[in-house]
Parts: C-alpha cells; sequence; structure tokens
C-alpha cells in the first residue's frame, strides 16, 4: 500500500508541476464554458417587447368583439404585456407607417355576416419594421382564432347540406368554435432530469473534459514505456499491479477533483445550482471511475502515447457530444437505448435529478450506468490483445 | 563456497519468427563484471529485460542471488538495480525526489532512506543540484542519476544497458570510472556495450553475443586466443630493413618477417616484450628506424574472427 501510495503521490505531483493539467482540466473547460454562456446563455432568459395593437373593427359587427376580446386577453399570459387601441381602419394604418405600433389588425365589414353564412373569413394585419416576437405571438393567437370560426363555418355548411333545420345549426356551429382543443395542457414542474441552459453547459463541459482529464493517469504508462521509467518500475520488487493501479488511482483523482471543481466554479460563475452535494459528489466519482475504465481500452487500443492522445480526443468528443455536452441529443429506436449508456449522458441526467431537488435516492440510475459502464470497459479491456504495458 | 550472484541457463526468447535469444549461458560471481558485447540488435537488451524479469523467457532460467527470476518475481529483484539504456527518471521531478521515490520502491524508508539518498546523491556529484529538476540537468548529470537509482539499494547484481551511449567523453569517463568503484566494492555488473573499449577496460569476463547467440565468452587474453593470439611489429625507416631481416628472424619469439628495404612486419608472440630487443637488433643492422607501431588483436578482432563481421557492422 506504501508503494501504491508513493507512485501515486509521485505522479500527482508531477501532473500538477507539468501544468497540462490544470490547462486542460481546468482553464480550457472553463474558456469554453465562458464562450458558450454568451452565446447560448441567454436562451434561458428570454424577454418579449410589449407589444400595442392597434384593431379596427365595423362597430355593428357582433363578431368582431370576440376577436378583439381575444387580443386583449393575452395581457393577463406570463411574459406577455399586450396593449389593445381600437381606432377606424385609417388610423390603424397611420399607427403603423407612424412606428407608432408594431402591429395592426383590420377586421373587414361583414366578417361576422360572413363567418355565420359560412363563407371564408379574414382579417388583415398591417405589421411595421417593428414587429417583434410579441407580434408574432398576437398573430399566431389570431390565426388560431380564425381558424376556429373556419371550423365554425364547416360545420354550418355541413349541417346545411345534411338537411339540418336552420334553426338548429347555430348551436352546433357555436359548439364547434367553442369547444377548444381535444386536449388539456397542464402547467407543472418541467422534467425533473432538466437542467437550465447554464448548468447544462457547465456539466456538460465537467462532463467532456472529464474524458481528457483522466487520460493523464493511465495513459502515462505508455509515456513511462517510451521513456524507460516503465521498465525501471518493473525491475522494482513491487507487484505489477500496484503500477497499473497507481495510474489508475491518479486518472480517479485527477478526474474527481477536475470534475468536482469545474462544477463548483462553473455554478459559481454561471449561477448553475446542482442541488445536493453527497448526491453531486457521488455522481463525480462514478463519472470519474467510468471515465477511467475508458483509458484502459485505450491503452489497450494504442501503442504510442501520441496515438494514445489521439484515440482518448475521439473517445471523448463521440461520448461528450453523444452525452449532450454542447446541446442536447435525442435518438428513436435503439440508438436511443445506446445514447442512454453514455457516462456522460448519464452525469448529465444525475445532475438535472439533483438540480431539481433530487438526493442519493433519485440517483440510482446514473449511477449503476456510470458503473456498470466502467465494469463493461474494464472487461472489454480484457479482451483486446495487450501491447506491452498492462501485463 | 561462492555462489554465482547470477546464473542465466539456456535463455530463449522469441519474437514472433525472430528468435532474439537463443540459448544463452553465462554466469557471474560476487565481484565480477561481466560484459555482454554485441552490435545492435545481437540480443543484448533482450537478454537483460529477461535478467531483470522485465519480460518472461520463453525457455531457459534465470537465477538471481538464488531465487529465480520472472516478471511477478519479487524476492530476486530485491537483489538488483537496473540502469537501463534510455534515461530513466522523471523530469518534473527533482533530483532527490527521483532517488526517494525510488527506494521507497525498493522499500527503503524512513531515516534510512533518507541517508542512502544523501549518499547516492554524494556518490553521483549531484548534492549541490538535489533540489533542481532534472529536466533542469545536463545530459551527463541526468546519466548519473539514471545510474545513481540504480544504486539505491545497494544491489547484489548491478544492470548498466548501454549507460554511454550518447554521452560525452567527459562523463562517459566518469561512469566507467564509477562502474570500476563499483566492481571493487565486490558488487557483481552485468554491463552490456558495443564499445569494443569499454568491455577491454571494464569486464573480467566479456560474452560476445550475435544474432541472439552468444558466440563465445571468457577472459579479454580466452578470448584473444581464439584469433591465434599473435602480435605484429611494423618498423619503418632508412637502412636495408630486408638485409636485418635474416638477423630479426633469430630473435627468440619471432614467427615471421616480412620485409621490403624501406619497411618489414614481423608477427611474434608477445610484441610488447619483444620490441626492444626488435629495435636493438635492427639498429645494430644499420637500420635507422623512422617508426615502431605494435599491433595487437583486440576484441573487435575477436568478433571479426567469430562473426565474420565487425561490431559496427
Amino acid at each position: 500500500m506504501r508503494q501504491l501510495l508513493a507512485l501515486t503521490g509521485s505522479d500527482l505531483l508531477q501532473r500538477m508541476r507539468d501544468k497540462s493539467v490544470l490547462i486542460f482540466a481546468l482553464l480550457v473547460p472553463l474558456a469554453l464554458m465562458t464562450v458558450f454562456n454568451l452565446v447560448f446563455g441567454a436562451a434561458d432568459d428570454l424577454e418579449i417587447d410589449p407589444v400595442t395593437v392597434a384593431i379596427s373593427a365595423p362597430a355593428d359587427d357582433d363578431l368582431a368583439p370576440m376577436l378583439t376580446g381575444v387580443v386583449r386577453s393575452l395581457d393577463d399570459a406570463d411574459e406577455l404585456d399586450v396593449t389593445v387601441v381600437e381606432t377606424d381602419e385609417a388610423g390603424a394604418r397611420r399607427q403603423v407607417e407612424d412606428g407608432d405600433t408594431p402591429l395592426a389588425l383590420v377586421v373587414p365589414v361583414g366578417f361576422g355576416e360572413a363567418a355565420r353564412a359560412g363563407e371564408p373569413v379574414t382579417v388583415e394585419a398591417v405589421r411595421g419594421d417593428e414587429a417583434g416576437l410579441g407580434a408574432e405571438i398576437v398573430l399566431s393567437v389570431v390565426d388560431g382564432v380564425l381558424d376556429q370560426v373556419a371550423s365554425g363555418t364547416v360545420t354550418a355548411r355541413a349541417a346545411l347540406a345534411e338537411g339540418v333545420a336552420p334553426a338548429d345549426v347555430g348551436p352546433l356551429v357555436e359548439q364547434a368554435t367553442s369547444g377548444g382543443p381535444a386536449y388539456d395542457v397542464e402547467s407543472g414542474q418541467a422534467s425533473d432530469e432538466q437542467l437550465s441552459a447554464g448548468a447544462a453547459l457547465v456539466a456538460g463541459q465537467a462532463g467532456l473534459f472529464l474524458l481528457f482529464t483522466v487520460s493523464f493517469g493511465v495513459t502515462g504508462l505508455l509515456v513511462d514505456r517510451e521513456s524507460g521509467t516503465l521498465a525501471r518500475l518493473r525491475s522494482m520488487p513491487i507487484p505489477g499491479w500496484v503500477i497499473v493501479a497507481a495510474k489508475a488511482l491518479v486518472s480517479f483523482v485527477l478526474g474527481a477533483v477536475a470534475t468536482g471543481v469545474l462544477l463548483a466554479v462553473g455554478g459559481y460563475l454561471f449561477d448553475a445550482d446542482f442541488g445536493s452535494v453527497p448526491a453531486v459528489a457521488l455522481l463525480v466519482l462514478c463519472a470519474a471511475a467510468a471515465g477511467t475504465s475508458v483509458m484502459f481500452l485505450v491503452v489497450r487500443v494504442a501503442s504510442t502515447s501520441e496515438q494514445a492522445g489521439i484515440v482518448t480526443s475521439i473517445v471523448a468528443l463521440v461520448l461528450g457530444i453523444g452525452g449532450g455536452a454542447f446541446f442536447p441529443v435525442s435518438a428513436a429506436g435503439a440508438l436511443s437505448g445506446v445514447l442512454d449508456l453514455n457516462p456522460v449522458a448519464a452525469l448529465l441526467r444525475g445532475l438535472g435529478t439533483t438540480s431539481g431537488g433530487g438526493g442519493l435516492a433519485d440517483i440510482g440510475i446514473p449511477v449503476a450506468i456510470m458503473l456498470g459502464f466502467a465494469v463493461v470497459m474494464l472487461l472489454a479491456s480484457r479482451l483486446v490483445p495487450d501491447r506491452g504495458v498492462l501485463s | 563456497m561462492t555462489h554465482d550472484v547470477l546464473v542465466v541457463d539456456s535463455l530463449v526468447r522469441r519474437f514472433g519468427d525472430l528468435t532474439a535469444v537463443d540459448e544463452v549461458s553465462f554466469r557471474i560471481a560476487p565481484g565480477e563484471t561481466y560484459g555482454l558485447l554485441g552490435p545492435n540488435g545481437a540480443g543484448k537488451t533482450t537478454t537483460i529485460s529477461m535478467v531483470a524479469g522485465l519480460i518472461a523467457a520463453d525457455a531457459g532460467t534465470v537465477t538471481v542471488a538464488g531465487e529465480p527470476m520472472t516478471p511477478r518475481a519479487i524476492e530476486p529483484k530485491r537483489h538488483l538495480g537496473l540502469v537501463p539504456q534510455e534515461l530513466a527518471i522523471y523530469p518534473d521531478l527533482t533530483g532527490r525526489e527521483n532517488l526517494t521515490l525510488f527506494g521507497r520502491l525498493q522499500g527503503l524508508r524512513g531515516s534510512e532512506l533518507k541517508v542512502r539518498v544523501d549518499e547516492v546523491l554524494a556518490l553521483i556529484g549531484l548534492a549541490d543540484r538535489a533540489k533542481d529538476r532534472s529536466k533542469e540537468y545536463s545530459g551527463g548529470m541526468k546519466r548519473r542519476l539514471n545510474i545513481g537509482i540504480g544504486l539505491l539499494n545497494r544491489p547484489t547484481l548491478l544492470i548498466l544497458d548501454e549507460p554511454t551511449v550518447g554521452v560525452d567523453p567527459q562523463s562517459r569517463n566518469a561512469i566507467l570510472e564509477s562502474v570500476e568503484a563499483l566492481s571493487g566494492e565486490g558488487m557483481a555488473v552485468l554491463y552490456t556495450t558495443h564499445y569494443m573499449e569499454e568491455a577491454e577496460r571494464l569486464c573480467d569476463r566479456i560474452g560476445i553475443i550475435d544474432s541472439g547467440r552468444l558466440q563465445a565468452e571468457g577472459t579479454r587474453d580466452d578470448l584473444i586466443r581464439l584469433t591465434g593470439g599473435v602480435d605484429t611489429i611494423r618498423l619503418g625507416g632508412s637502412g636495408d630493413l630486408a638485409a636485418a631481416a635474416e638477423e630479426l628472424r633469430l630473435i627468440p619469439g619471432v614467427e615471421r618477417v616480412d620485409a621490403e628495404r624501406r619497411s618489414a612486419t614481423l608477427t611474434v608472440k608477445d610484441a610488447p616484450a619483444l620490441v626492444a630487443q626488435v629495435v636493438g637488433t635492427a639498429a645494430d643492422c644499420g637500420v635507422t628506424l623512422a617508426d615502431v607501431e605494435i599491433t595487437r588483436p583486440d576484441l573487435e578482432s575477436v568478433f571479426l574472427h567469430l562473426t565474420g563481421k565487425g561490431l559496427r557492422d
């Protein structure tokens, strides 16, 4: 045990001194987090500018007030600030031309009558140069209303064609236009596994760079072989497994510490709260174990440290991108199941759970996936012919 | 009865179709320096890799201090000090840290470790640079540290694999002096080299290896006898050397004289012992000598004799 600790401690000291670990494990991911946060971080804080809508409607049209009322009611919705200005047609157009309002709706004469007669109905929308997302939302809602009116028209025509008495058509149309969608949308808590945009960037980069960081330990066996120190170590009176275990321990410690620091610093800088510290710590340890296990496969496949660096980059990018380190990834069928087994995806899912208030009891699946991944990688590395560093 | 520190018996190692080491056997006694002399690719490093327990032999055995050596063996490695051909040191550690790490791995600890590290630092002349990272050392200093690590555990058997490759003449001489000193202290040394001069200077016995096979072994004189063991004395000067040849042939120990007017080449048994008499006889015959050159057979000649090629071919 003393020899294991001596070798591990010495290796960690060297990694700290050569600075490459600090650069790859901390500085680069923090820089990327900052850049990505500047680029994508505003997505969560989307603000819709207040919108004023000028509406012109014939005073004697009994259906037009319904349209005006719907638009006015949008002001009650969260995130929307809608003001309705009722005016005449010329006034509505002038307000848009003058830039006073971004949107004007002109309800034509005979709008309600046409609807009741089962004829197509239109509302003219006049958009100004300043029309933004708020105006687009209002227009979408108006489109929806007109669709409902159209469905009433279709209902009336169908009823009359089928011989329904004209007196009975009115209730049918009312039912068709006021029934609403055949489903309910219930507002509630978002998925427990959903990280905010900022937290997802922090967690994603931490997961991606974990795979680079752990390479500084195990793949050091290849560096030692090239420098001759592996031969010297093997001539020492210590079991061969001590050498391999020391490198694995270095990978694990570097991976766990770097990931923990990235989550803590990234969380502080970008206002991301990952929740329960014990649960997050367990996730980080499992992710470090999974990442370390991959390196055993890498040193089996690569015959030089240079090759190991290339293979590590490929593995890290594939697992990182596939795990959602840069953006959410989804797939259908069997591929979906494969993506779920990605340790980076499992780490992000676990952190999503903890950030949503989950604790140790709620992260069983991501923990099992990461540990299972580690076991599979270790077994797989035994199947690949050894090139001399692990035997 | 003195037991050999190292016994190598019928060692074989193959890499695919290539037999890198083929039935190699030799022994090293305490205090003896044994040289494995051969060109690059002869099988020297593969042989010592098996001796040091770095790789397994396909056949044959290695015994170090009475313990069988295999890659998994622990006990025989306690008696071993290995100095690989490469600079097997950690550049980001200081000289002291390198020694301390490998000392710990050798099982040293506490005050024993500290004292031994200090001793070795003094021995290799790095005491005043002990706190500097080894990547800041000169090439010669790195070589000395590389050797120092091999000495930490006071090994019974020290293996040096071409320790002077790529070393400047001054450092090379220092290394050779160190090896001579260690051998004088009773340490058995296995020294591989393709430099004939080093083998002649350091080694009590030499094994000549080529194409994986030990072609011959023995002391320098034993090996030279294999070539016939004759020296040559070449004379050049003014006067009639051809006429003097008759007198030179009469000197006991002179086996043959090939003479021309201005030069003569004598084949003799022991040139240093005869050269004074040869020079005197030539002078008595009226020859004024301008140069006298003695050529003795060396290990290069032996290697050429045994393998039909030069050591550096």
